[in-house]
């Protein structure tokens, strides 16, 4: 082991009120693998993903990203630190160009605080945003609206604004919810593919396409880690089996 | 012909008409709307103060007069009070409406919409009762005259706003320096950020954008703009007056900001001379003529909600590229 993991996540909790949408998650993850959470609605998985971002603040627990402790900080700074997300209601920038989107998202990492130079003239993330462009199969619409893209295009472009932030680690919330048999294989291609150079969490629901690209699958229930292991082994666990379907009585 | 083209010669067209207007206005019209034009570019100032907030940012403020009578109260109280001579003056005016923008921004952009809108709106009303109860500094009701210093004293040389085109070409230089600052900053990287800002904030802070800061820019440099505002009005008015800070005149600028178009430079500009226009020569014949801008308000956000600018950035393109298919024919 090299010692410091990617994501160390100890007794974090989110109570709403009275409703405890985590309850002590614990969760050690090491690089180099692509992780997938599954679980039925409810479990807690999206949550998870808001705490992490610091989208939400959490009610308990510490959060570890690469050994540094993340847990207060404001969402503009993890992404700083190389964590990146995309939604699970899909939402870009409409009025502006998928390559304008694109650009503002690398020009982040290069400062945005400066009023004296022109935009176009800022290269390094002119020529990221192409770069992704291309890597995504999105140049042919690099310069439409964001708005007008479909919503497979849409998907796509918001794992492009994850990547143009250079993360160390992507966490991608039913990255595929909604597409069609060919996007799907598509886009879980292209995912398979970035996964080679960024550590990726994905939570879906399609249990096939999770067992088919994870190398490790977590298994969240009531806000609690139910179970963790390699596909094979969540697939035969009891416990996931009754988390899934119930209780069955009859048997 | 292009789009490009053809709006550099708009542009071209609108500088030229600026510097020539004291001489080629009393050619067609009295002369007293030299000074109407005047005062159109120091309020269309105000209009692009709040354009910058809603068309950039996404913000809507109730409250952009604030900013433009502490501009305005700067230099009134700088040179009656202080004894200051005009340029200092005039940068005490700016610099404590920009420093006002700091403070009322540090608390109000930490809100969005209607509770932005009506924080902004507390705000100029608290220092609106506030110059109208303090007399001794402000003048209350009756405002604050003053009599303006030299803009520049050498030796025998003076250069003093009581020549009319001093005063015009000191308003236009002003006015035309603060569009070049506007100009400049939307095409920067900062600018781009208030526009993704204004796109989905949640979305702007998860690729790293520090959506507050962001936004605080743009209200203290927005702050800043309509204390240009205020300053050069009441250079061009001889006083200052409580009155220019209630919410009555940050409305206005809302006004003329959507009607003229928002998200566009020059937008504010068009929305503000039409409707100062409009004022001048309808407010004599007809009382109610406020009730016509009400309808021309809705019937914009309905049918045109880019405003004008809107529908001549629509026009242009169609024509642009109704020429460049009659050359592909040819």
């Amino acid at each position: 082991m090299t010692g410091v993991p990617l994501l160390d996540v100890s007794e974090v909790s989110k109570q709403f009120g009275g409703l405890s949408a985590l309850d002590g998650v614990n969760m050690s993850l090491d690089t180099g693998k692509l992780h997938a959470i599954i679980g039925p609605n409810g479990a807690g998985k999206t949550t998870f993903f808001n705490v992490l971002t610091g989208t939400l603040s959490v009610s308990g627990g510490r959060i570890k990203f690469l050994g540094d402790d993340i847990t207060d900080d404001a969402v503009h700074q993890i992404s700083h630190r190389g964590l990146a997300r995309t939604l699970q209601i899909k939402s870009v920038f409409g009025n502006m160009t998928v390559r304008e989107n694109l650009w503002i998202a690398a020009q982040s990492r290069d400062g945005i605080f400066s009023i004296f130079k022109n935009w176009k003239k800022c290269i390094r993330a002119q020529e990221k945003a192409d770069s992704i462009c291309e890597q995504l199969g999105l140049q042919a619409l690099a310069d439409q609206p964001a708005a007008n893209l479909s919503y497979g295009d849409v998907a796509l472009l918001e794992i492009g604004l994850a990547l143009a932030t250079e993360p160390k680690l992507l966490l991608l919330d039913e990255p595929i919810c909604g597409m069609g048999p060919a996007e799907t294989e598509q886009t879980v291609a292209k995912i398979q593919e970035i996964s080679k150079h960024i550590d990726i969490i994905i939570i879906e629901h399609d249990i096939e396409v999770v067992f088919k690209i994870a190398d490790l699958v977590t298994v969240m229930a009531n806000g609690k880690v139910l179970a963790q292991g390699k596909p094979q082994e969540i697939a035969a666990n009891a416990d996931v089996r009754t988390a899934y379907l119930g209780d069955d009585d009859d048997d | 012909m292009n789009v490009a083209t053809i709006n550099r010669a708009g542009t071209l067209l609108f500088v030229l008409f600026t510097l020539t207007a004291p001489w080629v206005l009393p050619l067609v019209v009295d002369s007293f709307w030299v000074d109407i034009y005047s005062e159109i570019l120091i309020w269309s100032l105000l209009a692009a103060s709040v354009n910058l907030l809603f068309g950039y940012v996404g913000l809507l403020s109730f409250g952009q007069a604030l900013f433009f009578g502490m501009g305005m109260y700067g230099v009134a109280v700088g040179i009656a009070k202080f004894d200051l001579s005009f340029w200092p003056a005039f940068a005490f005016g700016v610099a404590l409406a920009t420093g006002m923008a700091v403070i009322a921004g540090a608390l109000a952009v930490r809100l969005t919409w209607h509770y932005f809108a009506i924080i902004t709106v507390v705000f100029s009303l608290i220092f609106y009762f506030t110059a109208l109860s303090w007399k001794p500094v402000t003048g209350g009701d009756d405002g604050l005259p003053f009599s303006v210093p030299p803009i520049i004293a050498l030796g025998g040389f003076e250069l003093s706003i009581t020549n009319p085109n001093v005063q015009y070409f000191f308003i236009v230089t002003m006015v035309g320096a603060c569009y070049f600052l506007m100009h400049r900053v939307i095409n920067s990287p900062l600018g781009r950020a208030f526009v993704t800002v204004r796109e989905n904030d949640t979305r702007a802070a998860l690729i790293g954008l520090n959506v507050y800061l962001i936004r605080l820019s743009a209200f203290v440099l927005a702050g800043f703009v309509a204390g240009v505002a205020g300053a050069l009005f009441a250079v061009f008015g001889r006083y200052a007056s409580a009155s220019y800070m209630f919410y009555h005149v940050s409305g206005e600028a809302v006004v003329w900001a959507i009607i003229g178009g928002v998200g566009t430079l020059f937008g504010p500009i068009v929305g503000t001379g039409l409707l100062i226009v409009l004022r001048e020569e309808l407010s004599s014949v007809w009382d109610h003529y406020l009730l016509l801008v009400g309808v021309a308000v809705i019937v914009t956000v309905i049918f045109a909600p880019r405003g004008l600018a809107g529908v001549y950035n629509l026009i242009v393109q169609r024509f642009a590229s109704n020429s460049t298919r009659k050359t592909e024919e040819d």
